[in-house]
């Protein structure tokens, strides 16, 4: 159960990364794609120079091989040349009739040079003069129409090479030779003459020179003459059979030197050499792969170091943009629950980076904060409700009227009618005013007849202890006040400051404006109150027998709620001397603010 | 993601390259001329491709017995493609099929077999052969003509073929007229006693027709023993020094030559093309061309008439 629980987790991490947008997605595709990106960069970056080494060194190697052979067939053909150099400058012995002299001169040379399959001498005409060795002559050679006779003749003092063929110059002797022959012209008393030497070597030793140069496993040499003929090459007899093509002509356009090409995939290195004094082209071919062994596992460790390093860094970017987005996702979990009125939450732990550690922090500061004001918000809406149902017990306080009612009785039975019909209207406006039809706010005016109406009352009932007066200017009468705010006050003034006194007492009120600020003076000449019960006079729910039940400090807070901390009730009073409250609450023109319902 | 850039790395190139292939190519005979071109053209194909090839054959080529124990053992040696010349025609067919069975893909090269589950027949297509022989004869002396065709094995495969495409060209002409046809068991000998008796019988005969190197060198030696070189002409098959030598004097008029070893070349590659599992060509002519006195030192041709360099 709890594994399946975590497979769906760590199955919803998965599917939280590749929600697009996200964080997480964000930070792990960025990542990867840029360490992806320098990673390639580099791998290109090392695979190019190591390729560009690669085909240098492959060119390189196969250049020194190639000038070895090259020198090799070089000392072949010098041979040649060198006993063909030979007849010319023993030719005078010829021409003076001493041809056996200068058959022993090439007997020996051949008995050196083993590999001299023939050395011949022939008149302009195709006859033979001398041969070496001295054998039976195909009766179907015709030298006049060989190619290693017309070309010579053609071209006079030149060494004329020929590519391989068979030669036939002896009867059932078919040797595979390479041909040099050269046409040298005598000056003789008998005039001017010319005579074609011949000079056959076997091809077999040219053929192994050639054949042994290993261009790597496949790369291989070949030679051709100036007019594109075939000397060597490996593959000779598929080219003839028409199963192999090679590129002959280009290397015969070329100048010598190296280029690198691409064929079927591959790369292939040529490299085109010329054979002095011949004018034979040595081309070499040669695969780069495989002169340069190590070049593919290098691709391929790259490659494998760029699977691996992606991998890791998948992994690597997963982790890291877990690690970060995890706590802010954490974060925005609780505030979408928030979101969702859910303040039931405790504090969040704070862990992960510094910034989030912040963020959480904050965050908590602000819930705490939230959850302060709304408990602060009840309170108040709480104490507001307490305060109003005691106003509304205050406006119907049943003692008040039994008492203002038995007053009226006594006063009916005394037949005092003008003082019941006074008492009774003075009631009637008290309780209007009161229930004012629910309303919270009155004007001023209709503040001031409640005070007068409730004065009314209390004065005929006191019989006429004390006097008031009233100063309200005409212009404060239009403004809006909440109501019942002064019959506390006046309440207190008769019960604690003037019932007591021996003196008739007498109550001001007054009412100015001060800036924006409207008071309501209410002083009275009584008793007084002593400094420690002025202290507390706000604080205390003064509920004393007479009280109506609505104190000072009932005003005191319902100013406050409705109007804000800036207004309220302040009381100055002197012992013996009396007492003066001061109400004071905003100037107001109309109804605006919180309707209290 | 990882295999195919890995699977690109090594598809790379698009000739196989295989260091552990192993080719074995199966001859008549070692230590032959048309042979060892053959090996020639297989060693080519081994360099070229970077392979191994091995390269056997009984000593003789009447060794049916070793050619198939030969075979046997290439199977035993789990080799990835067999390249064969095969003796007989029939009794190298179970072996043959055997390695087919145990998924060796098996060409044959010059002599074919009797089975039509071998993967490629590399060789001269002798039917054509023979009528290049017959067309040159036509060609060089007409159709008014008696001959003797000197066949080698009643019966073997290949000199039923030859056979079969001189006769075409033989039936084509109504005037030639074809006096026997004999059989030398690809023995010179029995060939030069063959052709000396004909000789002395039909004293009208004006050419022999022989269909191998066998027969071509033994009736040459029958003519000339009876001293008619150039009075009956020779078409003759094959390319060895002696029938060159004839050549050269006249007394072969011609030779129809194959290519050994476009066969050894083209066995090897096609063997390693099938190793490979790719397709091949199930019939690959490697040709037959006429060679006469005249055209024997082009350069095309040297290599084919004269393959070795001494």
């Amino acid at each position: 159960m709890n594994k399946v629980k975590r497979i769906g987790r760590s199955f919803k991490t998965i599917k939280g990364i590749f929600k697009l947008g996200s964080l997480q997605s964000v930070i792990t595709i960025s990542f990867a794609a840029i360490t992806m990106i320098a990673m390639l960069v580099i791998g290109i970056v090392f695979y190019s120079s190591f390729s560009d080494n690669a085909r240098e060194s492959a060119t390189e190697s196969t250049t020194q091989i190639m000038t070895q052979a090259k020198l090799n067939l070089e000392y072949y053909l010098g041979t040649m040349v060198e006993i063909s150099d030979l007849i010319e400058d023993n030719m005078a012995l010829f021409t003076a009739g001493n041809t056996d002299k200068i058959a022993d001169i090439l007997s020996l040379t051949r008995e050196i040079r083993q590999d001299i399959e023939s050395i011949t001498l022939y008149s302009d005409t195709g006859a033979i003069l001398l041969a070496e060795p001295d054998l039976k002559f195909d009766r179907n050679l015709v030298p006049t129409r060989e190619d290693w006779f017309t070309y010579a003749a053609a071209n006079p003092f030149d060494y004329v090479f020929q590519p391989p063929h068979v030669q036939r110059i002896y009867e059932d002797l078919r040797p595979w030779v390479v041909t040099l022959s050269r046409s040298m012209v005598l000056d003789l008393t008998e005039g001017r003459r010319n005579y074609i030497a011949v000079v056959d070597m076997n091809f077999s030793g040219i053929e192994e020179v050639c054949s042994q140069v290993e261009l790597g496993h496949r790369g291989y040499i070949y030679v051709v003459d100036d007019s594109g003929k075939i000397i060597y090459h490996p593959q000779q007899q598929l080219i003839y059979a028409g199963l192999k093509e090679e590129n002959i002509q280009r290397a015969l356009s070329n100048e010598t030197g190296s280029f690198i090409e691409e064929f079927n995939g591959e790369e292939i290195s040529t490299v085109i050499m010329g054979v002095e004094p011949s004018g034979w082209k040595m081309v070499g071919i040669s695969y780069v792969d495989e002169i340069v062994r190590n070049r593919r596992s290098f691709n391929n460790l790259i490659v494998v170091i760029l699977l691996v390093g992606l991998g890791f860094i998948v992994v690597a970017s997963i982790y890291i943009s877990y690690k970060i987005s995890q706590p802010i996702k954490r974060l925005e979990y609780q505030m979408n629950r928030i979101e969702r009125g859910d303040f039931n939450i405790e504090n969040l732990e704070v862990r992960g980076e510094d910034e989030v550690k912040q963020l959480t922090r904050s965050f908590n500061v602000m819930i705490r904060r939230i959850k302060k004001l709304m408990s602060q918000i009840i309170d108040e809406q709480e104490a507001k409700r307490k305060n109003e149902l005691k106003a509304l017990q205050a406006q119907i306080n049943p003692h008040f009227l039994y008492n203002t009612l038995d007053s009226i009785i006594w006063m009916n039975e005394n037949e005092n009618h003008e003082g019941v019909s006074e008492m009774t209207a003075a009631l009637a406006k008290l309780f209007r005013i009161s229930l004012s039809r629910g309303r919270e706010i009155i004007t001023v005016e209709e503040e001031v007849e409640h005070a007068v109406s409730y004065l009314t009352i209390q004065k005929m009932r006191y019989k006429n202890k004390f006097t008031y007066s009233i100063n309200l200017p005409e212009e404060l009468k239009n403004l809006r006040t909440m109501k019942l705010l002064m019959q506390p006050i006046i309440e207190n003034a008769i019960y604690h400051g003037i019932a007591n006194i021996p003196d008739e007492g007498r109550i001001q009120i007054s009412v100015y404006r001060k800036e924006d600020t409207l008071v309501y003076k209410v002083s009275d000449n009584g008793y007084g109150i002593d400094e420690n019960q002025l202290e507390n006079i706000l604080l205390e729910d003064s509920t004393s027998m007479h009280s109506s039940g609505v104190g000072l400090k009932n005003v005191n807070e319902r100013i406050k709620l409705y109007y804000g901390y800036d207004f309220g009730v302040s009381i100055e009073s002197v012992q013996e001397e009396g007492t003066t409250v001061y109400i004071r609450i905003p100037v107001r023109k109309e109804e605006s603010g919180e309707k209290i319902s | 993601m990882i295999v195919s850039i890995l699977a690109s790395c090594a598809s790379k190139s698009a000739v196989p390259i295989g260091d552990d292939l192993n080719v074995r190519v199966i001859v008549k005979k070692q230590n032959h001329d048309f042979w060892a071109v053959v090996e020639l053209g297989a060693l080519a194909a081994e360099r070229e491709f970077g392979i191994n090839v091995e390269y056997t054959g009984p000593t003789s080529e009447e060794d049916i017995d070793g050619q198939i124990r030969m075979v046997e053992a290439a199977i035993e040696d789990k080799v990835d493609a067999i390249v064969l010349a095969a003796i007989d025609y029939n009794l190298l067919v179970p072996v043959a099929e055997q390695a087919r069975d145990a998924g060796i893909p098996v060409l044959i090269i010059d002599s074919n077999i009797n089975s039509d589950r071998m993967n490629s027949f590399i060789g001269t297509d002798n039917v054509d052969a023979g009528r290049v022989l017959g067309q040159s004869l036509v060609d060089t002396m007409g159709t008014d003509v008696d001959i003797v065709i000197v066949s080698f094995v009643k019966g073997a495969a290949s000199s039923n073929e030859r056979e079969q495409g001189v006769m075409e060209i033989i039936e084509a002409n109504e005037n030639i007229n074809l006096i026997d046809t004999l059989y030398c068991n690809s023995d010179e000998a029995i060939a030069e006693a063959l052709t000396i008796d004909m000789l002395e019988k039909h004293k009208e005969l004006d050419a022999f027709v022989c269909l191998n190197a066998y027969a071509t060198v033994g009736t040459a030696r029958g003519v000339i023993s009876k001293g008619l070189e150039g009075d009956v002409k020779i078409i003759g098959f094959d390319s060895t020094p002696e029938e060159i030598s004839y050549l050269e004097k006249d007394i072969i008029e011609l030779v129809v030559v194959q290519n050994p070893f476009s066969m050894g070349y083209l066995g090897v590659k096609y063997a390693i093309e099938a190793a490979y599992g790719n397709t091949i060509p199930g019939n690959v002519n490697t040709g037959a061309v006429v060679i006469t006195k005249e055209n024997m030192y082009l350069p095309e041709n040297q290599k084919l008439v004269f393959p070795f360099v001494d």
